[in-house]
């Protein structure tokens, strides 16, 4: 009775991984990096010039310590400048890691798989170079202990009820529990560079390492749990870091900074930053270490969407923020809006615009998500928009607040940029080192996506 | 039989086989198991989930432990907050109640998150017995491959039903590319 | 191509079912909102009463015809099985809005009785006058005409795109869905935004807070979830949803439902910090109304009842894998979901000197008599359809999931 129906074929979307990979030529490809390959020049460069990036780090802080934080262009009324500027930035490309490898482990995405390992170590370096901030504006950095609740001498117990302490609670939980989830994800991949390399060195310490892990099935059925439960509690856990990091702002009295749509636009974009970053550092990488057939197109198409998505929310937050200042019919808020906008600081809010609001429109186009170079480019000034943003909103907000007496301008001083690219330093070389010793895709992931993964029992008699 | 079998039987930790594809290992572990063996355990290079239907794998305690630590996370998050608040260092902040319930929120919720985070990951290293500096499967020399593109099942000696002759005779019936002894 | 002799016609009896139950549910609507037309007419009634009531009904099922177009629209630009399988519900749920839009007529009419700027005192206040560039009434209208003409149009072309998809296989309509699809859901948040401060957020004239307009989206896409779940259950007892719906969409879809209590609870509790902290006497007063006097035990309610439990029950995975018990769930989140829209409306009204909880019978029957209207169209939209995209080029990768294959 029933007519033939015609169903439309499901479109190709293209691989995850190039075909023509084995479980043994993933394995020995991205293994190889670490184990076989050897030293370029590039990549002595690239780390020498992180390097000497680093030191700028060394002399700021030097002399952040011997003279105090006044060597900052920070005084009243902006007393939080590059340190919180840095920190959120920081802070916000850090999210990117855990995004790729909890949520979207979480919704069965597998393209996820040949990035998550880089995007995740990238978080944590992320995060050390944001806590470098707080902890040097504390101005005594050796006693940044007393921000924990530890019985003192002192009777002092710090205060539950400030935004910053959440901070050290929030940034603390945070970069525990991704260098967890990254080891975590690490053991399987420890356990192949140490059963594949030949010398003697690299056999200890990857052993030493995967702490003796054997691929047992056994241990994978807990193992696979643990990741999923890790997962599970890391994705609340990213929105509640940014969430927090807004909290900074918004629950304070500041127009510009008292407003109720920080959390979710705060998380939105440091997705969006977040995914700036990656694909800042994995179109380069992918280049020079010819990994484009596992970081495919549509690895660069799909990260390029995620920004336009995450880009769009920003720049809706922008006009919320612009629409709202009219709409309180609040003297100050609206003043705090037009100053933004026409004030001495309009050219930052209008290049924000720019970088944040027109830049990411291009990612409309497929042509342009799968065009590598303009990809990065945009990605670039995507991470320049997101720094920008942070300034206008630490700087415009505070620096004419609700009596004319007390205004004043803020500018950084040559040490703010000191220790600023110093942390760039920091992170480049950081990232430097681990392409080199531990494998920047997660192997075990890569093979459950060949074609030779899945499983088909053979036929019983 | 005499004692030579014995001795060799206790030098032996158990007997592997080789797998070509993970359908072979699957059909394989789910034989053994409805054999009778209890004591083996498969390898393979990333997780195959056909494996825990196969070989009966259903240990929740991860789970079980991470909701506990979670559980304990959030009381002792939002009991420091309020302790601290109301009984350790009182202070009157903008005339907000002592225990300011929505700001201590943000601390609870962090507490929860890396106690119960902390625990899924130590509980899973734990349960698992690593670290394990030595293990004798490492003896095998085709066993790196386990961790690179191969599939090993191996049944070890100490099961009650294991006997060296019928069960290498076993794991010849489930046609493995290769069987190997391993030494203990 | 791939042929098939599985049909995904809607069976007869399910079509007579269909139509059955619209026509009950247009009956039970009818009456509900004839009571409460009544409400305003008897002694104790007023007009302000019965708009109140009217705007808590209208706004829980607006809500579900808006976001079905919402998600109609996210579900072309993100793909995935779960929104092929409730594509056709969800476009009989848009295709309410074709009545629906008309409901903010009344209010738009009265804007006075119901809304404390509109009147002579409010437009003489110097706050409202100050925001007058927005906040007068003809803009308002024109604000409705612009809301009706976006969601009535995207509707009929994304519905109308999506049949010929159906017909021609062609996927040239399916890139031109897509292709509308994603500016729409930017012009949705962004108009929709604006549509709850018109009619929600000015109840309370001085208050504002620039979390709303996710809070609103929010809500009615939960509700939205919750129905289309429900609904989904319901048709998997005859074909060809029998066939086509697997755990795995449940589990999906469930865990969809799952996320979006999660966010509103997370957008609720922003809110509630950041006023809580700043304690601005503008905006502590939305809060003051809704902890002191009766409304401190709705909010409780919501807290425990909007959040706790749907998180407590969603959690578990065997829950959304059952389809009765996930049906419960869902029948449950849109009926606390209506004492969300509740709360969202009457405190407005209390003052300092009468804090007590306002409730009137009027507040039940017009949530109920929308309901019925609402249902009654989706559906009749429902049975006049395929209820599954046979043309979607992703049809039968959605239909394979969670299958052995």
């Amino acid at each position: 009775m029933a007519q033939p129906v015609e169903l439309p074929d499901t479109i190709y979307v293209g691989p995850v991984i190039d075909p023509g990979h084995s479980l043994a030529s993933v394995s020995d490809k991205v293994g190889g990096i670490v184990l076989k390959r050897r030293i370029t020049l590039g990549w002595v460069f690239g780390l020498l010039l992180s390097f000497v990036l680093l030191q700028n780090l060394m002399a700021g802080a030097t002399w952040l310590f011997i003279k105090g934080v006044g060597v900052w262009g920070i005084n009243i009324p902006v007393g939080w400048g590059f340190a919180i500027i840095n920190f959120v930035w920081w802070i916000g490309i850090g999210h990117a890691g855990t995004l790729i490898s909890a949520i979207l482990l979480l919704l069965n995405q597998s393209w996820r798989n040949a990035i998550n390992r880089f995007a995740e170590a990238m978080t944590l370096f992320a995060v050390m170079c944001a806590g470098m901030f707080p902890v040097l504006h504390t101005g005594r950095p050796w006693l940044a202990y007393w921000l924990l609740p530890y019985p003192n001498t002192m009777g002092l117990w710090p205060q539950m009820r400030s935004p910053l302490l959440w901070d050290v609670f929030a940034v603390t939980t945070y970069l525990t529990i991704s260098a967890v989830f990254w080891f975590v994800g690490l053991l399987p991949d420890l356990a192949t560079l140490r059963d594949s390399s030949k010398s003697r060195t690299g056999q200890f310490i990857y052993g030493a390492l995967s702490m003796g892990w054997r691929n047992s099935a056994r241990h994978w059925q807990r193992y696979e749990k643990a990741s999923l439960l890790l997962a599970g509690l890391a994705t609340p856990l990213v929105v509640s870091v940014h969430t927090v990091v807004s909290f900074d702002f918004a629950v304070s009295l500041i127009p510009g900074w008292h407003t109720t749509i920080f959390p979710p636009y705060f998380v939105a974009g440091a997705i969006y930053s977040g995914f700036g970053m990656v694909l800042t550092l994995m179109i380069p990488v992918r280049k020079f270490y010819g990994l484009d057939d596992i970081i495919t197109l549509r690895h660069l198409n799909n990260m390029a969407k995620v920004t336009l998505a995450t880009g769009l929310i920003v720049a809706y937050g922008y006009a919320i923020e612009a629409f709202f200042g009219y709409f309180s019919a609040d003297t100050y808020e609206r003043y705090m809006i037009m100053n933004r906008m026409t004030g001495p600081y309009a050219i930052f809010y209008w290049c924000l615009i720019l970088c944040n609001v027109i830049n990411p429109q291009l990612l409309w186009f497929k042509k342009i998500r799968t065009n590598p170079l303009i990809l990065w480019i945009i990605s670039i000034v995507v991470n320049i928009g997101m720094w920008l943003e942070r300034f206008v909103i630490v700087v415009t907000s505070l620096h004419r607040d609700f009596l004319p007496s007390s205004w004043g301008m803020y500018w950084p001083t040559i040490w703010d940029w000191a220790v600023y690219t110093g942390t760039i330093g920091l992170f480049m070389t950081l990232i430097f080192l681990f392409v080199r010793v531990l494998p920047m895709i997660t192997i075990f992931e890569l093979r459950m996506l060949l074609p030779g993964a899945e499983v088909k029992e053979p036929v019983a008699h | 039989m005499s004692g030579h079998t014995q001795q060799l039987e206790d030098g032996l930790y158990g007997l592997m086989a080789e797998f070509e594809t993970p359908g072979q290992l699957v059909a394989a572990a789910r034989k053994t198991r409805e054999a009778g063996f209890k004591k083996f355990d498969a390898y393979t290079p990333y997780p195959i989930h056909e494996l825990d239907d196969a070989m009966d794998l259903h240990d929740n305690r991860v789970s079980l432990f991470t909701l506990i630590g979670g559980i304990l996370g959030c009381i002792g998050g939002f009991s420091l907050a309020s302790w601290i608040s109301a009984f350790a260092l009182p202070l009157n902040i903008g005339g907000r109640p002592l225990i300011s319930t929505p700001m201590f929120i943000p601390v609870t919720f962090e507490c929860t998150i890396l106690v119960g985070g902390l625990t899924a990951a130590i509980s899973m290293i734990l349960l698992n017995g690593l670290p394990t500096p030595y293990h004798p499967v490492f003896n095998v020399e085709r066993f790196v491959n386990a961790s690179r593109s191969k599939f090993f099942l191996c049944i070890e000696s100490e099961d009650p039903k294991f006997d060296r002759a019928a069960t290498e005779g076993f794991l010849e019936s489930l046609h493995p590319e290769e069987i190997a002894e391993v030494a203990r | 191509m791939t042929t098939t002799e599985q049909s995904y016609e809607t069976s007869p009896q399910l079509r007579d079912s269909l139509k059955r139950s619209s026509s009950i549910a247009a009956f039970v609507g009818l009456v509900f909102l004839a009571l409460t037309v009544a409400g305003k007419f008897l002694p104790g009634g007023s007009d302000q009463q019965f708009l109140r009531a009217y705007l808590v009904g209208f706004w829980l099922w607006f809500g579900a015809s808006a976001a079905s177009l919402g998600f109609l629209m996210v579900q072309y630009l993100t793909g995935g099985a779960w929104g092929t399988v409730i594509r056709r519900p969800l476009e009989a749920g848009a295709k309410t809005l074709y009545v629906m839009s008309f409901g903010f007529l009344p209010l738009l009419i009265w804007v006075d009785k119901l809304y404390w700027w509109a009147t002579p005192a409010g437009l003489a206040d110097k706050v409202i006058q100050a925001k007058e560039l927005y906040l007068n009434v003809p803009f308002l209208w024109v604000r409705w005409v612009v809301y009706t003409v976006f969601l009535i149009g995207f509707t009929y072309l994304l519905t109308k795109w999506s049949k010929e998809e159906d017909d021609t296989k062609s996927t040239k309509v399916s890139a031109r869905l897509e292709a509308l699809s994603a500016p729409g859901v930017l012009i949705f948040f962004l108009l929709m935004t604006f549509c709850s401060v018109d009619y929600l957020m000015v109840l309370e004239p001085y208050w504002y807070s620039t979390i709303y307009g996710f809070l609103t989206i929010i809500g009615w896409g939960l509700t939205t979830m919750a129905i289309m779940i429900a609904v989904l259950v319901s048709l998997t007892k005859d074909e060809p949803m029998h066939y086509a719906i697997t755990k795995k969409h449940f589990h999906d879809l469930g865990k969809l439902l799952f996320a979006l209590v999660m966010l509103w609870a997370y957008l609720n509790f922003s809110q509630v910090l950041i006023t809580y902290s700043a304690n601005l006497p503008t905006e502590i007063v939305w809060y003051i109304k809704r902890w002191n006097g009766g409304f401190g035990w709705v909010s409780v309610l919501l807290l425990i009842g909007h959040f706790m439990l749907p998180f407590f029950l969603l959690i578990s995975q065997p829950a959304k894998k059952t389809k009765r018990v996930v049906q419960a769930i869902a029948i449950y989140i849109v009926l606390i979901h209506a004492v969300d829209v509740y709360s969202l409306v009457e405190p407005n009204f209390t003052t300092a000197e009468h804090p007590q909880l306002i409730f009137s019978w009027l507040d039940v029957t017009a949530p109920l008599g929308f309901g019925g209207l609402w249902l009654a169209l989706f559906f009749r939209n429902l049975s006049g359809q395929r209820l599954l995209p046979i043309g979607a080029p992703d049809f039968v990768k959605a239909l394979n999931h969670g299958r052995d294959h």
